[in-house]
């Protein structure tokens, strides 16, 4: 288990430069770790019969078939429902920002989505990719052709996170947009007023979709970790404030908290999915919540 | 509050140096890029508060820091609730310490007289160069001031306890009187005393009350050397009844003991000098005290051979105060005074013959010789002490001629008038006569009257003097006596009168002896016949006897001599009228020996030399100058008064601004350091800019960290 789930750590991600191979390397770690967990087989349903041929599991000849008819046919499986999901993914400027960490907190969000496609569409679940900053920027339309992994891949591989950021009106966009009841994950650090976008997703939820919200943090922005006298300046709005990280750092993290706190508290009320992550944490945990979300919409 | 270098107070103008520094080189922040700015945002400005707070205060603990060491480098003095005296003048110190007998109590192995030296010496090396000091004992010996504090030092370490000291408070009054002479300096006197009531008395502060006004700028500290609850057993002064013996009479001897011991009873032992010159105890007697903690031992000691003895009484007792403890006295026992009695015929003698002999029983102090003026001619004078004529008739010339030789060669000579005389005017107011007579024979009286001496002061009565109350006079009736015309010598002097204030007997120098006239006679009849008794004197045993002895005795220059002194008195030997010395060798109580000459025609030697306790030996060889005479001296029972004397009542009769009492050499310096140049604050404001500097080091850490763990 230990020896599997170190690969789920960001910093043996980082070491991967191709992303087909770290979602990979995510999702194969990250399934290895679950076969001994109570979530086996949950999300797949019978579909239909089909005779067995050489090559097919024998667990899964159905005897009862056998008996009736004296002849060998094995259980089809397949997706109960296929849910059509979207990768949300946030390409403010802030989103590349990185201190000590591995990755930044948009390559984080990169790998994640990139497991999570590769996840969707090995279940034959539809996934498409949504960007946005002030306002939609791409939308690659939603297929679970094993093709999408590539395309979706490969668009992500060519992202950058650009200058500013406007989360509520992007969403309330994509929330027009969408047609049938989905999944939308969204990728960000949500560093703006929290209220237009908790707005935005409930307007979504209200929508018929399923919100999934992986804030995405850099581990110091979590943390805090400076200290002596620094001048901080915000990347998008080239704002600086001179402050005493010392003495700073308390107050800072009960802001940083209670900003989490609020989105998780009207996250639950609203029954959206929100996940605090930071760049430090291993995949895993962003991985279940997509899983146990996934069930919920079973 | 003060500097003792001021001129370093100038260093506070680098304050200037972190005020610029802060002002110029503010410190860059690092600079770091950082998205969730929106989050400092909202806190920005109390943090901002908090760091221009810290920044100001950081240049203030830099201002603090260089201010602080500024000021402790100047040396600033706290001048609080000292004596304050002339700022800044040298000093002029005056140590007076008490050095009687008294301050060798020992406690805790040592005598207060070397704790005192111990204070005074720690109190002198902390002097400044410039100081002078002044170290007055109780000595008899003049003061003045030590040239350098090493001869002060010295002054103080050879100082010795001394018998004849002088009371404290003239100490203190000499150097009050010497402290003020140093006009131009700070006057300082240093007492350091037990605190006895043997030291201080109502009086004496009253005295140094007055001194301290006439001297407005000294300053007296009185260090407080002595124990809280003195603990002492003392012999007191002893009672010698008559240190003059006679073949036979004991030594009778008394002394009173103190003690506050609360022990057994302590052993007394008596001891006396050999003929070696060694003690040997003759006696010893437990003392049995009162509940007052007195008592009294009395010893007897008898047949002691004639001669000098010196001795001892010891108290065998182990206390703090052994100096009181032992007494020495010396008495002398001497052959009996030869008296030549003269009358007209041997019985009138009877009465005055018995009389000397009976006075002592066995042990007269007299030898008695009975002759007849007839025989007056062929007697040899000089082998008596006194010659007493009783109820003498006519004499020739010669007599009287032989009679003013003996009396101008140290005799006594002793005319009791009577009937005889009557009649015989011419030989008796003849000029060799009146040599000796206070005046010319006027005539009998016949008014009935009584002896009565007033006074008993005189030697020649001062015998009787325990007894006055006792002596009938009365009953000594007198009915004729001798009047004389008045004199013009003015050197006669009426030793006793009767009633009627007429005089009785009256004396008369010549030469070196005594003239004694009585004017009404010791050995007339009761019941004469063919004429009026004169008195009834010797009818009456109790004053006769007396009467007789006592007057008999001055004349054989028999009375008591002194032979105890104390400490630092004169102490005078007298010398029988036909003794003479030229020099004579004086033994010390310590075994030295010194040959000393006697000045010419003095009928007695002194000794000034009587700082030691003991007993002092005067001899002599030769035929002549034969000598073997001895004195005792004793230190006064003042020495034993180991009372505590209030120290409140001490402080409270002396000016509160002017004098202090210290209990040790701490507070001796506290209040020294406070009055004189003010207590030093450096240690405190070395402590403070100590702490300063670390509460800025610990700031300046804090901002200046990372820059460090850049670079």
């Amino acid at each position: 288990m230990a020896a599997v789930e170190k690969y789920l750590k960001p910093e043996v991600i980082r070491q991967i430069s191709r992303l087909d191979l770290r979602a990979q390397f995510i999702v194969k770690g990250f399934m290895q770790g679950l076969h001994a967990s109570p979530f086996h087989g949950f999300s797949v349903e019978f579909s239909e019969h089909r005779k067995y041929s050489h090559g097919d599991n024998p667990q899964d000849i159905d005897w009862l078939v056998y008996a009736k008819t004296d002849k060998y046919y094995v259980k089809k499986f397949e997706a109960e429902t296929n849910i059509t999901g979207y990768l949300a993914m946030d390409l403010s400027g802030s989103m590349a920002y990185r201190y000590q960490n591995e990755l930044s907190k948009f390559e984080y969000s990169t790998c994640l989505a990139a497991a999570l496609c590769y996840l969707m569409v090995h279940q034959q679940d539809p996934v498409g990719l949504v960007t946005f900053g002030e306002k939609i920027i791409d939308v690659l339309p939603p297929k679970s052709k094993r093709q999408q992994i590539g395309n979706v891949l490969s668009h992500l591989a060519r992202l950058k996170p650009r200058a500013k950021t406007d989360i509520a009106t992007s969403l309330i966009q994509l929330a027009a947009m969408l047609r049938h009841s989905s999944l939308v994950m969204i990728f960000s650090d949500l560093l703006v007023d929290p209220e237009p976008v908790l707005a935005a997703m409930r307007r979504l939820k209200h929508g018929g979709h399923e919100v999934i919200v992986f804030h995405v943090l850099d581990q110091a922005e979590v943390d805090f970790p400076f200290d002596g006298l620094v001048e901080l300046r915000d990347p998008e709005t080239q704002e600086r404030i001179e402050v005493d990280a010392d003495g700073f750092r308390k107050d800072y993290l009960k802001a940083i908290g209670e900003f989490r706190e609020t989105y998780k508290r009207e996250c639950a009320k609203s029954r959206i999915d929100y996940l605090p992550l930071h760049t430090g944490m291993p995949f895993d945990k962003a991985l279940m919540e997509y899983l146990l979300s996934r069930r919920n919409m079973g | 509050m003060g500097f003792l270098t001021p001129l370093l107070l100038g260093g506070i103008a680098l304050i200037a140096i972190p005020v610029v520094l802060h002002l110029v080189m503010r410190q860059q922040p690092r600079e770091l890029t950082f998205p969730a700015l929106r989050f400092v945002k909202q806190r920005r400005d109390s943090n901002r508060r908090k760091m221009k707070l810290r920044h100001w205060l950081l240049l203030a603990l830099r201002c603090l820091l260089i201010a602080g060491l500024a000021i402790a480098l100047a040396r600033p003095t706290f001048k609080g609730t000292g004596l304050h005296g002339k700022d800044g003048a040298p000093l002029a110190v005056n140590l007076v310490i008490d050095n009687s007998l008294r301050m060798e109590y020992v406690q805790a192995n040592e005598s207060r007289l070397e704790k005192a030296k111990k204070t005074a010496l720690e109190l002198v090396e902390k002097l400044p160069e410039d100081a002078t000091v002044a170290v007055c004992d109780l000595g008899r010996a003049a003061h003045g001031y030590a040239p350098d504090l090493s001869a002060a030092t010295s002054r103080l370490q050879n100082l010795r306890p001394t018998a004849e000291a002088r009371p404290l408070v003239d100490g203190v009054l000499e150097s009050i009187k010497l402290a003020a002479e140093q006009e131009d300096r700070r006057q300082e006197v240093f007492v350091f005393t037990d605190l006895s009531q043997g030291a201080w008395n109502d009086e004496g502060l009253k005295e140094i009350n007055n001194a301290l006004s006439a001297a407005p700028d000294v300053r007296i500290y009185i260090v407080d050397v002595g124990v809280a609850d003195p603990k002492n057993s003392s012999l007191g002064e002893l009672q010698v009844r008559r240190s003059v013996l006679r073949p036979g009479e004991p030594l009778h001897l008394e002394a009173e003991i103190r003690s506050n011991l609360q022990s057994e009873s302590p052993l007394v032992e008596l001891s006396l000098r050999n003929e070696e010159g060694k003690l040997q105890k003759r006696s010893e007697a437990i003392a049995a005290f009162d509940p007052q903690g007195q008592g009294r031992v009395v010893f007897e000691i008898p047949n002691l051979p004639l001669g000098t003895h010196q001795g001892s009484v010891n108290l065998a007792a182990t206390d703090p105060l052994i100096v009181d403890n032992t007494r020495y006295f010396t008495v002398e026992v001497r052959p009996p005074a030869k008296v030549l009695l003269l009358a007209t015929q041997p019985a009138d003698a009877l009465f005055v013959e018995k009389a000397l002999g009976a006075s002592l029983g066995d042990a007269s102090r007299f030898d008695v010789t009975v002759k007849t003026f007839a025989d007056l001619e062929k007697a040899k004078l000089e082998e008596f002490s006194a010659v007493a004529l009783l109820d003498p008739g006519p004499l020739p010339a010669e007599a009287w001629n032989s009679l003013w030789d003996f009396a101008a060669g140290g005799g006594g000579v002793g005319i009791f008038l009577g009937h005889h005389a009557a009649g015989e005017l011419e030989s008796f107011n003849s000029e060799p006569a009146q040599r000796l007579l206070p005046g010319k024979l006027k005539r009998v009286s016949r008014a009935e009257t009584y002896l009565r001496p007033r006074r008993l002061d005189h030697p020649a009565l001062a015998g009787l003097r325990n007894y006055a109350e006792e002596l009938p006079w009365q009953i000594c009736r007198v009915f004729q006596y001798w009047t004389f015309d008045k004199s013009n010598d003015s050197d006669t002097y009426v030793i006793a009168g009767y009633a009627n204030d007429k005089p009785a007997f009256i004396e008369r120098p010549a030469g070196k002896g005594r003239v004694l006239v009585s004017t009404t006679p010791f050995s007339d009849p009761l019941e004469p016949e063919g004429r009026e008794p004169w008195n009834t004197l010797p009818a009456q045993p109790w004053p006769f006897v007396a009467l007789v002895d006592q007057l008999i005795g001055y004349l054989a220059q028999d009375g008591d001599e002194r032979l105890d002194y104390l400490a630092g008195e004169v102490a005078r030997v007298q010398l029988s009228p036909q003794q003479q010395v030229a020099s004579y060798v004086l033994h010390l109580p310590d075994g030295q020996a010194g040959s000393r000459v006697a000045t010419s025609g003095d009928d007695e030697l002194a000794v000034s030399i009587t700082d030691e306790l003991g007993n002092y030996r005067l001899t002599a060889g030769g035929q002549s100058q034969r000598l073997d005479r001895g004195f005792s001296v004793n230190a006064s029972g003042t020495i034993s008064d180991l009372t505590r004397f209030d120290p409140e009542k001490l402080t409270g009769a002396l000016p509160k601004d002017r004098v202090r009492l210290a209990e040790n050499l701490e507070a001796v310096e506290q209040y020294v350091d406070v009055g004189r140049s003010g207590r030093e604050l450096f240690p405190w404001m070395i402590g403070l800019v100590a702490v300063i500097w670390g509460a800025e080091h610990l700031l300046a850490n804090r901002f200046y960290r990372e820059e460090k763990g850049k670079d």
